[in-house]
């Protein structure tokens, strides 16, 4: 069985912020902000002439407007900047509605496609954006805007919040699931059940069979792969290929997803996590500007 | 004045009871849009149509196959609540094998003076169809006169398409109005006035969408910049969802699915014999997909309807576990997007979860506009 150190929070991952060093607020810019309100985390990020100034990625509160407020301190956090000198402001994400210094609210499937269009280049026609307790395929034009999407159905399989279950039972760090999860030999067959709770009982009875946490974490981050292949297939994937959310850190989903597609996702500097906030962000800048003219 | 239909959806079992102990008369409720109305009110009776009420429910689970669609376990369930408790007859014309067995388990459980499975074709488009469908009218009038005591002459026949092709002609012209930028009805409100006339005696919905068309003439909904939606599926009388949708900036102008124009859309050509004008109109109405083969008579309507109604997207709604409706989907997505309408595809249970549709319709209204925001 694995060793599991009671009350230690293996689900927990890295919140991170950051600063451009090399940009001012001051530069009389039109200043923008998107705040993404997940059911997992939240990001905000400020930008200043549609160039990355400053951003958050922290863990969602039981309170979505707290949870905007928090993440949005935390990305000013240093900068001198506050929060009345932005022009506009973009909430999305599950509590999109609740950000409540929002100019707009705007849903977070335009706003991944828009900021995976920043991250990745206009190239970029279909993204993946793997969030906390859903799963979106987007398919979008050179300038960002949705050309189709389709979201999984009421379940959280394939989906953060089924890896932190994971990550928990196995007492593995959530950062290390997915490289744990490449070391065996030889693949095993993916974890059957759809439903992160079966899925979890299933993985018990695994390890109760002997099977070492590599090879229960490999079942798992396969059948996870596998079911958003499905769904990718559904929309179809055309090339460029991105991935964008919290799963999009775990190698061990993300590539198997890319050997069982047959496509090369993307890379970017920027945590994969702020591609919602981002477009948020881009479409609070258009929004401010449509308002000018 | 159009407030009247909502009232009488909300209403519809009391408006049954009452019709009971006003007119004497008798109460059928029927589970699928291809039984025959005209026969019915030929013989006086008057027919309410079957519908569940998007509610949670726990008694049609040992009755009823979970994986049967959500309609007909939700239609059962209303009986097996004893919510229809006021009906002197059941009936179907054959249409779906889930719904049959909604019709089926009310039969066995609750119990009623009249019950009748009627021999629609599956087939419709054989050249025999409509002279199969007549003979069939031929022992169900038989049952029918037997169960009322009173004989239906060519006459009351003639009453009974009078009737229903007053009604239809009405609800074609309230359509007709949706055609308007400034659209003069919310497809809610349109929902609501053809599901009543499912449910009101067709007369007495018909003095009341006269006096509405003429309302509707100089009505406007504040909805001329909203995006052109229309709504396809199987029946589609869920009051939450198509409030959420009207809620966000879009409006729902056209449908195809039995609570709309698949219910009334096409008439009855009474020349001749009335019972093979009847046939025929059951046998040549636009189809539901249970019967729309070998070809696909569906799709040109629908492309008809998404052009003169000038649409910009289509949300398909399906009832989980339809097979059905879900065989058509790739074919309508493929040439309404070959059309330049833009499709949603949504699959419905017996409640919506609405928070998570609501994305959906909103990520849909962006893809549909907000060009300038690029």
């Amino acid at each position: 069985m694995a060793e599991v150190q009671k009350g230690k929070e293996y689900w927990r991952w890295t919140e991170s912020r950051w600063t451009s060093p090399d940009m001012d607020w001051k530069s009389g810019g039109i200043i923008s902000a998107g705040v993404d309100v997940g059911s997992v985390s939240t990001q905000a990020v400020v930008m200043v002439d549609g160039k990355l100034y400053c951003y958050a990625n922290m863990r969602t509160g039981s309170d979505s407007p707290e949870s905007a407020n928090n993440a949005m301190k935390w990305a000013l956090e240093g900068t001198g900047l506050s929060r009345d000198k932005i022009h506009a402001t973009v909430g999305t994400g599950y509590g999109r509605v609740n950000v409540p210094f929002a100019t707009k609210a705007i849903t977070e499937i335009a706003c991944h496609a828009r900021g995976g269009n920043f991250m990745y280049g206009p190239q970029v026609r279909t993204i993946l954006d793997m969030g906390g307790q859903d799963c979106k395929a987007i398919r979008c034009d050179e300038k960002g805007k949705v050309t189709a999407f389709l979201m999984n159905d009421k379940c959280a399989a394939g989906t953060g919040r089924g890896m932190e279950v994971f990550s928990d039972l196995l007492g593995v760090h959530i950062n290390d699931v997915g490289a744990m999860s490449l070391q065996v030999a030889e693949e095993p067959p993916p974890v059957s059940s759809t439903c992160v709770v079966f899925a979890k009982s299933e993985a018990s009875g695994l390890l109760r069979q002997g099977w070492p946490k590599e090879k229960v974490l490999a079942a798992y981050c396969s059948a996870m792969a596998h079911r958003i292949v499905t769904l990718l297939e559904r929309i179809g994937v055309e090339k460029e290929f991105a991935i964008t959310g919290g799963i999009s850190k775990n190698v061990g989903v993300v590539s198997r997803l890319s050997k069982e597609l047959s496509v090369t996702p993307l890379k970017t500097d920027l945590d994969p996590q702020i591609a919602g906030a981002i477009g948020g962000a881009l479409f609070a800048k258009a929004l401010y500007e449509k308002k000018g003219k | 004045m159009i407030e009247m239909y909502k009232e009488w959806y909300e209403a519809r079992h009391e408006y049954a009871k009452e019709w009971k102990e006003k007119t004497g008369g008798k109460v059928l409720g029927y589970f699928c849009t291809y039984v025959p109305e005209e026969i019915l009110y030929a013989a006086g009776v008057l027919p309410v149509r079957i519908l569940g009420s998007h509610e949670p429910q726990n008694v049609s689970e040992p009755h009823i196959f979970a994986m049967f669609c959500p309609f007909c376990r939700d239609c059962l369930a209303q009986g097996l609540q004893g919510r229809y408790g006021y009906l002197d007859g059941i009936m179907i014309a054959q249409s779906c094998l889930h719904v049959r067995q909604a019709y089926t388990s009310w039969d066995l459980h609750i119990p009623t003076e009249f019950s009748y499975y009627l021999s629609m074709p599956h087939h419709v488009q054989s050249p025999h169809a409509a002279e199969f469908l007549r003979g069939e009218y031929k022992t169900f009038i038989s049952k029918v006169e037997n169960w009322t005591g009173k004989k239906i002459t060519d006459d009351d026949l003639k009453r009974g398409i009078d009737i229903m092709n007053r009604s239809r002609t009405l609800m074609k012209s309230v359509y007709e109005t949706r055609k308007k930028s400034d659209v003069p009805i919310t497809g809610l409100d349109a929902m609501y006035m053809v599901v009543a006339s499912q449910m009101i005696e067709k007369s007495e919905h018909a003095r009341a969408t006269e006096g509405v068309i003429k309302e509707l003439a100089g009505r406007s909904t504040g909805k001329e910049n909203a995006t052109r939606l229309m709504l396809l599926g199987s029946e589609n009388d869920d009051v939450e969802f198509i409030e959420m949708v009207e809620s966000l900036n879009a409006v729902i102008v056209q449908d195809d699915h039995c609570t709309g124009t698949r219910y009334f859309w096409d008439v009855v050509e009474s020349n001749g014999d009335p019972l093979t004008a009847i046939a025929r109109r059951y046998v040549k109405r636009l189809p539901c997909p249970t019967k729309d083969w070998p070809d696909r008579r569906r799709m040109e309507r629908i492309l008809q309807f998404a052009k003169e109604w000038n649409v910009a997207g289509a949300i398909v709604i399906q009832q989980k576990f339809c097979d059905p409706h879900e065989i058509d989907i790739p074919a309508i997505r493929k040439a309404l997007e070959a059309a330049g309408v833009k499709v949603l595809f949504l699959e419905f249970d017996v409640t919506v979860p609405v928070g998570q549709f609501r994305i959906r319709v909103e990520a849909f209204l962006e893809m549909l506009s907000e060009e300038d925001l690029f």
